[in-house]
């Protein structure tokens, strides 16, 4: 699929969210797509959030990720920068993970790890997106989202409430799974559940939205569960603090906020 | 009591025959148990450890699949048969696919730059030039962890170990491995081995061997038996007899629910000789004193009355012996002697019962025709006139020529290696044992033991964790709190309240957080560079270990991660400074695609690692040279931090189990000793009498197991079974041939016509017992299995030389008893 012109992706989220209102119009699936990739990802100009993670594995041992999230998008469903700075557990306080989303056609995003007790800034490559965030279920693609224009997607329901969509990987050897299906909620248009397929057609893994609210008008994920089918594992997400359009200067998301956090913003 | 026999025959005829009809329809209820690991009780501490350090550390019993190709290996065509090896065991059911070890399943981290690595599956696709097998090899080879575990040091070899949800599955994995492989072009290059599978094919082919080798005993002695009487009617008694017996034990055994086990398995075996034994005795005397024209009834009468006692006094001491096994602490071996000790009872009762009336049913034309060989020059006759001479005219000698052969057996028994290995329970030319010694060669081992460490330290308390004088608006959710509750759930619990929390109890409640995240850390030893550097040199010590050919730890992969994030150099193979700095290199590793592979060496927490040893034999007596080694070690170089380690692994549940065994027989034979004796004692209503009475036996066990000591032959599972059964079967012969020397010297008054007579019948009959079992035994001989074959060897032997010991020991016996009691009794003479 031809990557949209900023102007035209504009200009359809904005008649989404129209027919929304209407309620009466038949959407295409990419329309579906692009409306959940804003909800989802895009909400507000910056946003700043505190979050913990707690990761189960199968037996139920328990570890925990603490940290700080900011974000500013420079455009919805398009480029965007990130944050992540982590306060526990103690061995891995003062990670920071730093994103910087490129939407353009052939550009794929960057992605560092800072490891305070190396002192060293680690870039994740592309090939790593899919594997594990910070030792949890979520890998690093989830946390800042998938390209949409990675997968074809197609509607498979399409029910008063919910609309499920089908996303078929358009280069399956880049990803471990052979198709994923969404479901969005039609008045929040965020994402409440997404079912990875593996070859064999099972569900090996499973992220649902658990809690949603309305923060400061925007639809908010504020706790979510990533399962792992196949060790029955889990991570649960929670969001607290959630702002948006605060005041974030570009020069907090470059490499010197690695080694100087912004103290101010992630007290 | 015959009469009584005799004149209800058809009703005691139905009864046996309906026991036995019901026992069949019992049989397809049996339950199979090949796993070795039930020789330990369920509840053993070291196997309830092993199964909680299994689940701990997400381990599997793996099959281990090696390739070890003729021409090289990092070749696109030998490449792709492995990808499409591991292809494959990723469609079988009962396989751990996510933990399957090899080529097409690791991932390579690479360097770029520093703090730029990209992990890649080491082979993700089958490669299709030359020159990208050749990178394959070279990715390979730089990553420690795999040398010698996946791949051999030359990387002329390859290694696949396949985990299995329950080692049940091995064997049905292993053929769908083997069909599999069967396909391919290099079919003949690959091999498997490992434990599970091992012992789940010994279980296998157990079942197999059971099916065959009872059978073949059956007709064994079936022709023995006609050998001895030539009279096929006749013999069909005692065959009927060992036939019922064998299928009621069984069945006993198997609706009392108990599992079939690789002990158990051999129950019909054993009971199939035991069981003739007594119809032996009664066919042979009958057919010594039955004359054409005699009464049958009254000949029966007569061979009753003077067989009974030892046979009654036989089966008993035969049971007793079986019995004594209930004194090892070894659940299949207690069962193994229970349900014996029940047949041999069983075989005794069904003999007198159904012996008579078969003989006294059968038409007199039939009798007609028994032998008369007997009292003609057989090899029978001829052996038992030399052993005779040799008793009788060289006492002196033949006493000698004992105690000597005691005497030199004594040396063979200190000799003797306690030894075991399930893998050795195959013949040397078995796939496995090929597999097994293949692989072995070439790479770090097959055979898997576990070094655990655990943090001892004492934890700190709820109470300790708790800041002093907290805020009074906390106290009631401070009460809530359960005292039990674990680090992290405190933390969020601490967090949780932070959030709803004002200014002042915040203060309290962010140092709370800050000791229990302290604790956290100090319980986390398995992060401290003190205890990764004495893993680091415990491993060195471990990998020049001759039997240990490779270790792998937290330690390798956080030393690898350190190299690939700083420069890619081995200068940088090194263990980190600090705690954070291996947490945060583990938790680089967690991006792998095998981010799971951490947790088989170290705990989410980081309070207990496991040093996986790969050893290149599976010999117990090898595992206890690691273990004496290792434990030597530590105590010399002590690990740090209150650590504290232990065992488990398969192999070293073996030694477990093979320790528990040599201490449990040897109760058990003391025991059956100690009870033989007294009932001997009691029966002959002498000491010395008695004593005499074990002599042959003990010379006979004391000489084979001499025998095994200067043979080489390793002290193992079967053979220390049979250390105490066999006391049981060969007393036999001395109760017989002293009942009855008793028994007629009461009449002769001589001791010199007494012991002539001895070598007539009697002796006949004992030469004809131990002849038809050590016969019974001989299928075993030809088994594919080693412990069968040493169980058919073992028992031929003690009940040919036990026979042998007992004719030529106990006339010798006899006259000093004779000589004692005269003397006692101031010349005047009375029955022994």
């Amino acid at each position: 699929m031809k990557q949209f012109k900023p102007a035209l992706r504009l200009f359809l989220t904005a008649s989404l969210g129209i027919s929304m209102s209407s309620a009466a119009q038949q959407h295409s699936a990419n329309e579906w797509v692009i409306a959940a990739e804003k909800a989802a990802y895009y909400a507000g100009d910056t946003a700043k959030s505190q979050a913990r993670m707690l990761i189960v594995d199968g037996q139920g041992r328990k570890q925990l990720r603490q940290f700080t999230l900011l974000r500013r998008d420079i455009e919805d469903n398009g480029d965007q920068q990130m944050l992540v700075f982590f306060s526990r557990p103690s061995d891995v306080k003062n990670t920071v993970f730093r994103v910087e989303k490129h939407k353009a056609a052939n550009a794929s995003d960057d992605r560092w790890l800072y490891l305070p007790a190396l002192d060293l800034v680690k870039r994740i490559a592309s090939s790593d997106k899919r594997t594990s965030f910070v030792g949890s279920h979520f890998y690093y693609e989830d946390v800042s989202g998938r390209n949409t224009e990675d997968d074809l997607f197609s509607i498979l329901k399409d029910n008063d409430d919910v609309v499920t969509l089908q996303a078929v990987p358009k280069r399956p050897k880049t990803v471990e799974f052979a198709k994923y299906e969404v479901d969005i909620d039609k008045t929040t248009l965020l994402p409440i559940s997404i079912r990875y397929f593996d070859n064999q057609n099972d569900i090996y893994r499973k992220v649902d939205a658990l809690e949603i609210s309305t923060i400061e008008g925007h639809p908010t994920v504020t706790k979510s569960r990533i399962s792992d089918l196949k060790t029955n594992g889990y991570t649960l997400m929670e969001f607290r603090n959630v702002t948006y359009d605060l005041t974030l200067p570009e020069a907090i998301f470059s490499e010197r906020s690695l080694r100087q956090p912004p103290r101010r913003l992630i007290k | 009591m015959l009469k009584f026999i005799l004149n209800h025959t058809k009703a005691i005829s139905l009864v046996i025959a309906l026991i036995t009809v019901v026992s069949i329809s019992q049989l397809p209820n049996i339950v199979i148990d090949t796993d070795p690991e039930n020789m330990l009780a369920a509840d053993h501490p070291d196997r309830l450890f092993h199964q909680q350090v299994k689940q701990t550390f997400n381990l599997n019993d793996a099959i281990v699949l090696g390739f070890v190709p003729n021409s090289p290996l990092f070749e696109p065509s030998k490449l792709s048969d492995i990808h499409a090896v591991t292809q494959h065991l990723m469609t079988l059911d009962h396989v751990v696919k996510h933990d399957v070890l090899g080529l097409s399943t690791v991932d390579h981290v690479t360097h770029l730059s520093p703090g730029e690595i990209n992990f890649e599956r080491l082979m993700k696709d089958a490669p299709d030039s030359l020159q990208h097998a050749k990178a394959i090899e070279t990715a390979t080879l730089d990553i420690p962890l795999f040398i010698d575990t996946i791949v051999s040091k030359n990387s002329d070899a390859t290694l696949l170990f396949v985990p299995v949800e329950d080692k049940r599955y091995s064997y049905a994995v292993a053929e769908s491995i083997r069909a599999f492989i069967a396909t391919l072009p290099s079919s003949s290059e690959w091999y498997i081995t490992g434990l599970p599978v091992a012992e789940d094919q010994f279980g296998t082919e157990m079942f197999i061997q059971m099916a065959i080798s009872a059978p073949l005993a059956g007709l064994m002695i079936f022709a023995a038996m006609w050998l001895l009487f030539r009279h096929v009617t006749l013999i069909v008694a005692p065959m009927l007899v060992a036939l019922a017996t064998v299928l009621t034990t069984m069945a006993m055994l198997i609706s009392m629910g108990f599992s079939v086990h690789i002990m158990s398995s051999m129950i019909a075996i054993f009971l199939m000789p035991i069981a003739v034994v007594d119809g032996v005795h009664v066919l042979s005397e009958f057919a010594d004193r039955y004359r054409v024209g005699d009464d049958v009834n009254d000949v029966l009468t007569g061979v009753m009355a003077s067989l009974f006692k030892p046979m009654a006094l036989t089966s008993i001491t035969s049971a007793a012996g079986f019995f004594s096994l209930l004194l090892t602490p070894i659940p299949p071996v207690q069962i193994f002697g229970a349900f014996i000790g029940l047949g041999i009872i069983l075989a005794f009762l069904l003999t007198i019962l159904v012996i008579p009336i078969y003989i006294a049913h059968l038409p007199t034309s039939k009798l007609a025709s028994l032998p008369k060989h007997h009292r003609s020059k057989s090899r029978t006759n001829r052996i038992i006139a030399s052993l005779s001479d040799i008793a009788i005219n060289h006492k002196v000698l033949s006493l000698g020529l004992g105690l000597v052969a005691a005497g030199v057996s004594i040396i063979g028994l200190y000799q003797i290696e306690v030894n075991d290995n399930p893998v050795k329970w195959f013949k040397p030319n078995h796939e496995i044992r090929i597999a097994d010694k293949r692989l072995n060669d070439k790479f770090g081992g097959t055979y898997n033991a576990y070094l655990v460490l655990r943090n001892t330290q004492q934890n700190a308390t709820m109470s300790q964790l708790t800041p002093p004088s907290p805020p009074p608006s906390l106290s009631s959710w401070l009460s809530q709190i359960d005292p039990d509750i674990d680090l992290v759930s405190l933390l969020i619990e601490i967090e949780d309240y932070l959030f709803l929390s004002d200014s002042i109890e915040e203060a309290w409640l962010v140092s709370f957080a800050e000791n229990v995240e302290k604790e956290k850390e100090k319980r986390q030893v398995l992060l401290k560079p003190q205890t990764l550097a004495a893993i680091e040199q415990l491993q060195r010590f471990l990998d020049a270990h001759h039997i240990v050919g490779k270790s792998n730890s937290v330690v390798d992969i956080v030393k690898l991660m350190n190299r690939e994030m700083t420069s890619g150099q081995q200068t940088d193979y090194e263990l980190p400074r600090s705690a954070h700095a291996a947490s945060q290199l583990l938790l680089q590793y967690q991006s792998s695609h095998r981010p799971h592979d951490i947790w088989h060496y170290v705990t989410p927490q980081y309070d207990q690692g496991l040093i996986w040893l790969q050893l290149t034999s599976g010999d117990n007596n090898a595992m206890s040279e690691v273990k004496t080694a290792v434990e030597a070690y530590l105590l010399a170089n002590p690990l740090p931090d209150q650590l504290e380690f232990s065992w488990a692994g398969k192999a070293y549940l073996n030694v477990v189990w093979q320790d528990n065994m040599v201490g449990g027989m040897a109760d058990s034979l003391i025991g059956a000793f100690i009870v033989v004796l007294l009932m001997m004692i009691i029966l002959f209503r002498s000491v010395l009498l008695g004593l005499f009475a074990m002599l042959p036996l003990s010379i006979s066990i004391v000489g084979i197991y001499g025998v095994i000591g200067f043979v080489g032959k390793d002290y193992d599972m079967p053979i220390a079974v049979l250390s105490a059964l066999t006391l049981g079967l060969s007393i036999d012969f001395a109760i017989h041939f002293i009942a009855r020397a008793q028994s007629h010297l009461r009449s002769s008054n001589n001791i010199n016509t007494t012991l002539a007579y001895m070598f007539t019948e009697p002796a006949r009959a004992i030469v004809r017992n131990a002849t038809v079992v050590a016969i019974g035994f001989t299928p075993l001989l030809f088994a594919p299995l080693v412990p069968y074959v040493t169980v058919g060897a073992f028992l031929a032997a003690i009940m040919m030389i036990s026979a042998v010991v007992t004719l030529l020991l106990l006339p010798a016996c006899l006259c000093i008893h004779h000589k004692v009691s005269l003397f006692r009794t101031g010349g005047k003479y009375e029955a022994i």
